[in-house]
């Protein structure tokens, strides 16, 4: 095989690989199974305890029935129940029930 | 696009594709000293490959570099590029590729200066092509994103194997003359 063919060849392999490469990653931009996973932010507090989940938080209802109204056929004070991989944020909350 | 995906997208696929470059010069070079490739090509073709394809991995290394350090998420420093085993989240995985780095240079700049060299320490620098590929291939089995998939598995691990197996072969049938 002369020169100039394993060279194109090898050319081809490379830039074969690197558009095989690319467009695999562009479809799987994350990859769960990556065996690095960097820190995305700093923590605010790293000695402080991991926040635990609070499942099961009832929420009051907040539609109230008119007189001679059908009751709604959901069952009122329905349970919000986290799944285990939410946790609840330690920052201050956002909303306050004063008002001024 | 996004720069930010955009420069990770670019860091992944030239990391890949910059492996792949430096294991075919790895191989023609390998080649060179045996005689499993005869049935290719002659020596003068396979030298000839071998040049080149220093050519091919340099831009795609840098690339890959490059865009490392461009990427937020990544946190590569220029220093980390430099020293290995500086990265705070995986010292061990990336600092491979940081000493394969240092190392690959290293052997291009002494293969550019060869004329200027000592022989016999020019040939020993250039063997260390071989613990060069090792920490590569071990970079990029710990810190590899797209290492799990088929296709870039497939791909790795094939090169890997024709390393080996002419490795292998020159340590057997030892070395051609001259």
């Amino acid at each position: 095989m002369p020169s100039w063919a394993l060279k194109l060849s090898a050319l081809f392999i490379t830039l074969f690989v690197l558009a095989g490469s690319f467009d695999y990653a562009r479809d799987h931009v994350k990859n769960a199974n990556a065996p690095l996973q960097p820190p995305v932010a700093d923590r605010p507090a790293a000695s402080a305890a991991p926040p635990t989940p609070t499942p099961g938080i009832t929420i009051p209802p907040l539609l109230t029935t008119r007189p001679g109204q059908r009751p709604p056929t959901t069952t009122p004070g329905a349970r919000l129940t986290l799944a285990p991989g939410v946790q609840s944020a330690t920052l201050p909350p956002l909303t306050f029930t004063h008002t001024s | 696009m996004d720069p930010q995906l955009a420069v990770w997208l670019v860091a992944r696929a030239t990391g890949v594709a910059a492996y792949i470059a430096l294991c075919l010069s790895i191989l023609s070079g390998i080649a060179l000293r045996t005689s499993v490739l005869d049935f290719l090509a002659k020596n003068r073709a396979l030298r000839s490959l071998h040049d080149f394809m220093t050519w091919v991995w340099i831009p795609l290394g840098a690339l890959h570099v490059t865009a490392l350090l461009l990427d937020r998420t990544a946190r590569i420093t220029p220093l980390d590029v430099v020293v290995p085993f500086q990265v705070s989240y995986a010292p061990t995985a990336i600092g491979l590729g940081t000493l394969s780095f240092d190392l690959v240079v290293i052997i291009t700049l002494t293969s550019w200066l060869r004329r200027r060299m000592d022989d016999r320490v020019w040939r020993w620098i250039h063997r260390s092509s071989y613990l060069v590929f090792v920490t590569m291939f071990v970079h990029a089995l710990l810190s590899g994103t797209d290492f799990s998939s088929p296709f870039i598995s497939s791909i790795s691990w094939s090169a890997a194997l024709g390393i080996g197996l002419l490795a292998a072969s020159r340590i057997v049938f030892g070395r051609l003359p001259e």
